[in-house]
């Protein structure tokens, strides 16, 4: 096989792939642009990487395990660089219709913060490995992409899961008692 | 299907739909007498609810098919890529990001470190660079994969590992010396020069210290973006901590070496992020990339020399240095630790692999190399030539470039009492021990 794609071939797979990896990362990380570009690298890495990455009709698990990958790191290097996701103001969260309350979307955005948070504390394979079966994919797909075998999947998304429900409430739970205490301190 | 069969995962299948008929039937009848197994699902079941709810929290894009817009902007940003990728790919980039990547990948992958002489209380074990040894790299295997991609798998690197260091000793930039002797007290250790020869210019560089836990899922994935997911990180490495401790260095110019040592006192050193890695991922790795030349020395120690004496075909500058130029670094051993459940030559051989070594040849070489003292210094077959030599009654390492523009400078290594020298210059192999025993 050649080490180089033939164009059509690789336009072909970028347009079949293209939508559902982007929508992958935009879930993670804030906003579109960065979604774009992280999606971008994400195919080039593909590209780099030559027509053997496809040998076996594994393309797209090796799309998702890199741009899980891609986006998770990106997320923690925001974090790290103290990017803070935009509670106010004209966010990048659409609003859900005229009826929306401007509370009512900030209360929306802190919950996306939330699980954001609670995505890039886990460690990378389980965030991984919730965010390809959010997305629908199989045991099977799963599988491929994150070089697991099929019967181990079952276990390993019941131990991400728990992970996840655990960090998630803990979360729930210090942001409900922040508003309290800010409350307490005020009234001191 | 027996109560020790269904375990939390065919029971996560199970209500994924995810088992077979057969599977599906039995374990359906093993729930309508099992209370703790139907326990167990429930609880499963309110978890995967809780996840869904919090993933479907997050943001969707809106319905429209934007890959035709997207097709259009990734092919610009290839072609922009790549164009900067012919420039940037020079032979001792090469050089250096196979010692950037052998270095990060696990420091411990070159530098290696065996479990020999036990450190401080219990668990550390140290590597010194004692002695050089040159490894060929086949250039196909650069010219492949991920390796050529130095900006993407940069990029990689540094997203992987910032979250894993912490910086005990920032790099400062580096001083002016006014003499020996002033170098001498600052660095720690008695500096030689070229006899009866006044440097041009004598800097100090300041010590690096860092350490940097190591997460085998992580480093894992340098490996798979590099297209080497066939490569497996030894499970030993994971949670491991590594201390890599660089001490300070000198380095002295002698000849017209052009605007070189202001140049590198301008742009070297730390930024305001070194201090807390947390502040700034890229620059903090940048920094690390740095530490990890230095101490891995094939990149670092040749680097700061390839720096000064114009080597690098794509440097840019003011003045120019001549064949005049020879440029000195000197430093002590760099130090680096780690657990001893850490196999050196089982890390070792993966890294070997990663640089195109067939799985036997790697075994075979690294059952050659003490891993406890050994810099092995990768060297691109075909666009450099090397030799062993012996430098003042110590084993050195003598390299040139292959092609014509670069083979009359030399870099020749070696370690003499614990110091670790580079000594660069144009010239033939004479000139270059000549020089290196004129060190007093």
């Amino acid at each position: 096989m050649s080490d180089r794609w033939i164009e059509a071939e690789f336009e072909a797979i970028f347009r079949e792939h293209y939508q559902r990896i982007v929508r992958v990362i935009r879930r993670v990380l804030q906003r579109d642009s960065e979604a774009e570009e992280v999606c971008a690298e994400v195919f080039l890495r593909l590209y780099r990487s030559g027509p053997g990455v496809a040998a076996g009709g594994l393309v797209g698990g090796w799309l998702y395990r890199t741009a899980t990958r891609a986006s998770i790191d990106a997320l923690r290097a925001n974090r790290r660089r103290g990017v803070e996701e935009q509670l106010e103001g004209n966010g990048p969260v659409e609003t859900e219709g005229p009826t929306e309350s401007p509370l009512t979307l900030l209360l929306r955005r802190e919950r996306i913060v939330e699980v954001r948070e609670v995505l890039a504390k886990l460690r990378v394979k389980k965030a991984q490995l919730l965010l390809m079966r959010h997305s629908g994919l199989s045991y099977r797909e799963i599988a491929e992409a994150l070089q697991l075998s099929v019967n181990s999947v079952g276990q390993k998304l019941a131990r991400a899961e728990a992970e996840f429900s655990a960090l998630y409430e803990r979360q729930q739970r210090r942001n409900s008692k922040a508003p309290q205490l800010r409350a307490a301190k005020e009234g001191q | 299907m027996k109560h020790e069969e269904v375990n939390q995962g065919v029971l996560r299948a199970y209500l994924d739909g995810e088992l077979d008929s057969t599977r599906l039937f039995a374990v359906e009848q093993h729930l309508q007498g099992c209370s703790v197994c139907s326990g167990e699902v429930a609880i499963l079941r309110n978890r995967a609810a809780l996840v869904r709810d919090g993933l479907d929290r997050l943001p969707k894009l809106p319905d429209a098919d934007t890959s035709a817009r997207a097709w259009s902007a990734f092919q610009k940003k290839r072609e922009e890529w790549m164009d900067g990728d012919q420039n940037r790919w020079t032979l001792w980039q090469k050089l250096s990001l196979a010692g950037g990547c052998l270095g990060v990948a696990a420091v411990a992958l070159v530098l290696t470190v065996a479990p020999v002489r036990a450190w401080a209380e219990n668990l550390l074990a140290i590597f010194r660079v004692e002695r050089f040894t040159i490894l060929e790299i086949n250039p196909a295997t650069l010219k492949n994969e991920g390796l050529q991609n130095n900006q993407l798998l940069n990029q990689t690197i540094g997203r992987v590992l910032s979250d894993e260091i912490t910086v005990t000793q920032s790099p400062q930039k580096p001083q002016l010396m006014a003499n020996a002797a002033t170098a001498s007290k600052i660095a720690g250790f008695p500096v030689q020069l070229l006899l009866g020869q006044t440097p041009s210019s004598l800097l100090l560089e300041s010590g690096i210290g860092m350490n940097m836990k190591l997460d085998g899922d992580r480093i894992q994935s340098i490996l798979d973006e590099a297209g080497r997911s066939d490569l497996r990180i030894p499970a030993s490495v994971d949670g491991a901590v590594i201390g890599v401790r660089v001490p300070a260095g000198v380095m002295a110019f002698y000849g017209n070496c052009g605007d070189v040592a202001s140049r590198m006192m301008a742009q070297a050193g730390a930024g305001p992020g070194t201090k807390n890695p947390s502040a700034s991922a890229d620059h903090h790795v940048v920094v690390h990339l740095g530490g990890a030349d230095k101490s891995v020395s094939e990149a670092g120690v040749e680097n700061q020399a390839m720096h000064a004496n114009k080597v690098s075909p794509g440097e840019t500058s003011g003045q120019e240095a001549d064949a005049t130029c020879v440029s000195l670094f000197e430093i002590p051993s760099p130090i680096v630790s780690a657990p001893q459940e850490i196999d050196p030559a089982q890390i070792a051989q993966v890294a070997l692999q990663f640089l195109g070594m067939s799985a036997n040849d790697a075994a075979n070489f690294t059952q050659t190399v003490d891993w406890t003292s050994t810099l092995v210094l990768p060297v691109v077959r075909g666009e450099s030539k090397y030799e062993q030599v012996h430098v003042n009654g110590n084993e050195g390492a003598l390299l040139r470039g292959a092609n014509q523009n670069q083979s009359g400078h030399f870099s020749l290594m070696w370690v003499d009492n614990g110091i670790v020298f580079a000594l660069n210059g144009t010239g033939d192999d004479t000139t270059a021990i000549n020089l290196a025993s004129q060190l007093q």
